[in-house]
């Protein structure tokens, strides 16, 4: 099958100028503007596949909002190359955003005053939903999200939470094949997080719908996508397999272990050579990091139960945090 | 089209409910709206007590005047509400964003997501009054009459709302506020009384520039039989026709332009 989104050297600048204040500069503002050029996505391809769940994740300002608003026809880019689902998005933007369902994150998409199931009445009328369908959808979201009990109310007057779960279902109800979301996750406590991510490996799987979803939360990412791609500063870092990613990226290994009481606590010296840290996390938890091309997990578990008596000891690889923020330390992926 | 329609109609039920879901406040726009109406007659009976005619303009033909550009008037008022703030809501707020996300025109949907219902009251006051006056002069209307009048109350509204979406269309270059909007309502009610009694450069300002002239004055000289207009009165649709798809390709420009916001 083709690819559903194909990206190339897409680029978008952003003209901004400087602001001066008061009422004589407002003046000036209209005749004179000192112009400061933003590269907010800088040459970036990368291409999309039917039912692919794909992560995009940055730091602030990186690009990623950019790049979804250039993806979903909102702005037109500086220049590149955009086909979405066989659409040029901002060249065929009224036809296109039939077939997309877009979630931003910071803003609802639904109508501020009126009750959410309204909301979803104009958007029936809006997209042309058939009612068998509509009804079919709603019965669905509404369950998996639990929208029933906040359905007539107004927008304005739902949590941050309860919010964005009609914000996802507002944004499916026409069954589009592409769903993009902008930070969806973004103020949100865990349970509520929990809740959205089960929402969208359930539709991914069902609907076969391709995702494609901006976070700097690298949690969303471990629970959603096998795939992401990492921008920073407008440029794609690295584009590929998640666990792919860890296996070649990762350098460090942790091993976590408790010790049975405090008196191992000066033992601890002896396990320290060749390079090995003990950390303290509390007072009988140790944490020992280790280059993963010296040392064998088996090797360093092997010298801590020789020398220590442990409760009990866990290993973990580095954390993607860890890995990610490396790679923008570098600004490339080796 | 049909969906259109429909969709208007959706969205009109549903503003009008959250809207009367605030009654006193209805009710005192409603009634403020009402006051504003009978200050602008009050203002022509004044003037009447103290001249007989304007020119050579009577009391009833102004009247006339002033009542029937109630009608596209409030036409307009009804739908342009959401053109006064929305350079703060929809482009500084960045709302336009989710305009451009649906399959709808977004002309369509910045016009019809809010109404000024209780200007609805001018369409109502505006056809009594011209309704009155044809009585009072005996004015003969046949069926072609009745037709020009729903064609120029449609383009008198058509032409109000042309005018403004230009102004709107600025904001998607300058996002901040150019003072030019109430000096161009100062015209707007200039363009309700005779035209004849201004002096040539503000004949030709709202004849040629900003065209209001098009949607109160000129087609009333038709109904009142006063036959030096004519021609005007025929350019009325042209005039109509040709502003508005001006401010449709304006407006389609700054929509090109419009650069969203960064968060
Ligand atoms: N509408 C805009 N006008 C001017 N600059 C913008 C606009 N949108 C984004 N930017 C700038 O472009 C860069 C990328 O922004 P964005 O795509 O929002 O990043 P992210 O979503 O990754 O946080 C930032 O430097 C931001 O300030
Ligand atoms: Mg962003």
């Amino acid at each position: 099958m083709p690819p559903i989104i194909e990206v190339q050297d897409l680029t978008k600048e952003f003209r901004t100028f400087r602001r001066r204040e008061g009422v004589l500069g407002a003046l000036q503002n209209l005749f004179v503007r000192e112009y400061l050029t933003v590269h907010a996505v800088d040459h970036v391809s990368f291409s999309i596949e039917p039912g692919e769940m794909v992560g995009y994740i940055g730091a602030n300002g990186a690009g990623k909002s950019t790049t979804i608003k250039v993806l979903t026809g909102i702005l037109s880019p500086t220049g590149g190359k955009v086909i979405s689902n066989g659409f040029v998005p901002y060249r065929q933007r009224r036809h296109y955003t039939k077939h997309i369902g877009v979630v931003f994150g910071q803003r609802t998409q639904l109508w501020w005053d009126i009750a959410v199931i309204e909301s979803f009445k104009l958007l029936k009328e809006i997209y042309e939903i058939p009612e068998r369908d509509y009804r079919r959808r709603l019965d669905v979201f509404s369950e998996l999200l639990n929208l029933k009990e906040y359905l007539h109310t107004p927008v304005r007057k739902l949590s941050l939470g309860e919010r964005m779960r009609c914000d996802l279902a507002a944004s499916l109800l026409h069954n589009p094949p592409l769903l993009f979301l902008d930070e969806p996750t973004i103020g949100l406590d865990v349970v509520a997080k929990e809740r959205i991510r089960e929402f969208l490996k359930e539709i991914n799987r069902t609907e076969g719908t391709t995702v494609l979803l901006t976070t700097h939360d690298l949690s969303d990412i471990e629970e959603l996508s096998k795939r992401i791609l990492i921008i920073d500063k407008g440029r794609i870092l690295f584009d590929g397999d998640l666990e792919q990613m860890k296996n070649r990226l990762a350098q460090y290994n942790q091993v976590k272990f408790f010790l049975k009481d405090r008196s191992q606590v000066p033992r601890l010296a002896q396990i320290e050579t060749d390079g090995i840290v003990c950390q303290r996390v509390d007072d009988l938890t140790y944490l020992i990091r280790f280059d993963r091309a010296k040392h064998s997990s088996a090797g360093v578990i092997r010298q801590i139960v020789n020398t220590l008596e442990v409760r009990d000891l866990l290993v973990e690889e580095e954390p993607i945090e860890e890995i990610v923020k490396r790679i923008y330390l570098k600004g490339e992926v080796a | 089209m049909k969906r259109h329609w429909r969709l208007l109609a959706r969205y009109f039920a549903q503003y009008a409910k959250v809207r009367l879901a605030y009654k006193a406040d209805f009710i005192i726009a409603f009634f403020s709206s009402m006051a504003a109406t009978v200050l602008g007659f009050g203002f022509v009976l004044v003037l009447f007590t103290k001249i007989p005619r304007l020119q050579d303009w009577s009391f009833d033909e102004v009247m006339f005047l002033y009542g029937f550009s109630l009608i596209p008037l409030g036409f307009f008022n009804v739908v342009s509400w959401n053109l006064y703030d929305f350079s703060e809501l929809y482009i500084i707020e960045g709302r336009f964003d989710r305009v451009l996300l649906r399959p709808v025109s977004t002309l369509y949907q910045v016009v019809f997501e809010k109404f000024r219902l209780e200007s609805l009251q001018e369409v109502v006051t505006g056809i009594l009054v011209v309704g009155y006056c044809v009585r009072r002069m005996h004015l003969e209307l046949g069926a072609m009459d009745f037709l020009w009048f729903a064609v120029t109350v449609i383009c008198g509204a058509g032409i109000y709302l042309a005018v403004f979406l230009i102004l709107t269309a600025v904001s998607f270059w300058f996002e901040d506020r150019v003072g030019i909007v109430p000096p161009v309502f100062n015209m707007l009610n200039f363009g309700r009384y005779p035209l004849t009694i201004y002096n040539v450069f503000i004949q030709f300002l709202l004849s040629w520039i900003i065209p209001f002239g098009f949607a109160t004055f000129y087609p009333t000289t038709h109904f009142l039989g006063r036959t030096a207009f004519t021609l005007y009165f025929h350019l009325v649709p042209v005039v109509a026709a040709g502003f508005t798809l001006l401010a449709v390709v304006v407006w389609n420009r700054g929509v090109a332009n419009y650069s969203s916001t960064g968060t």
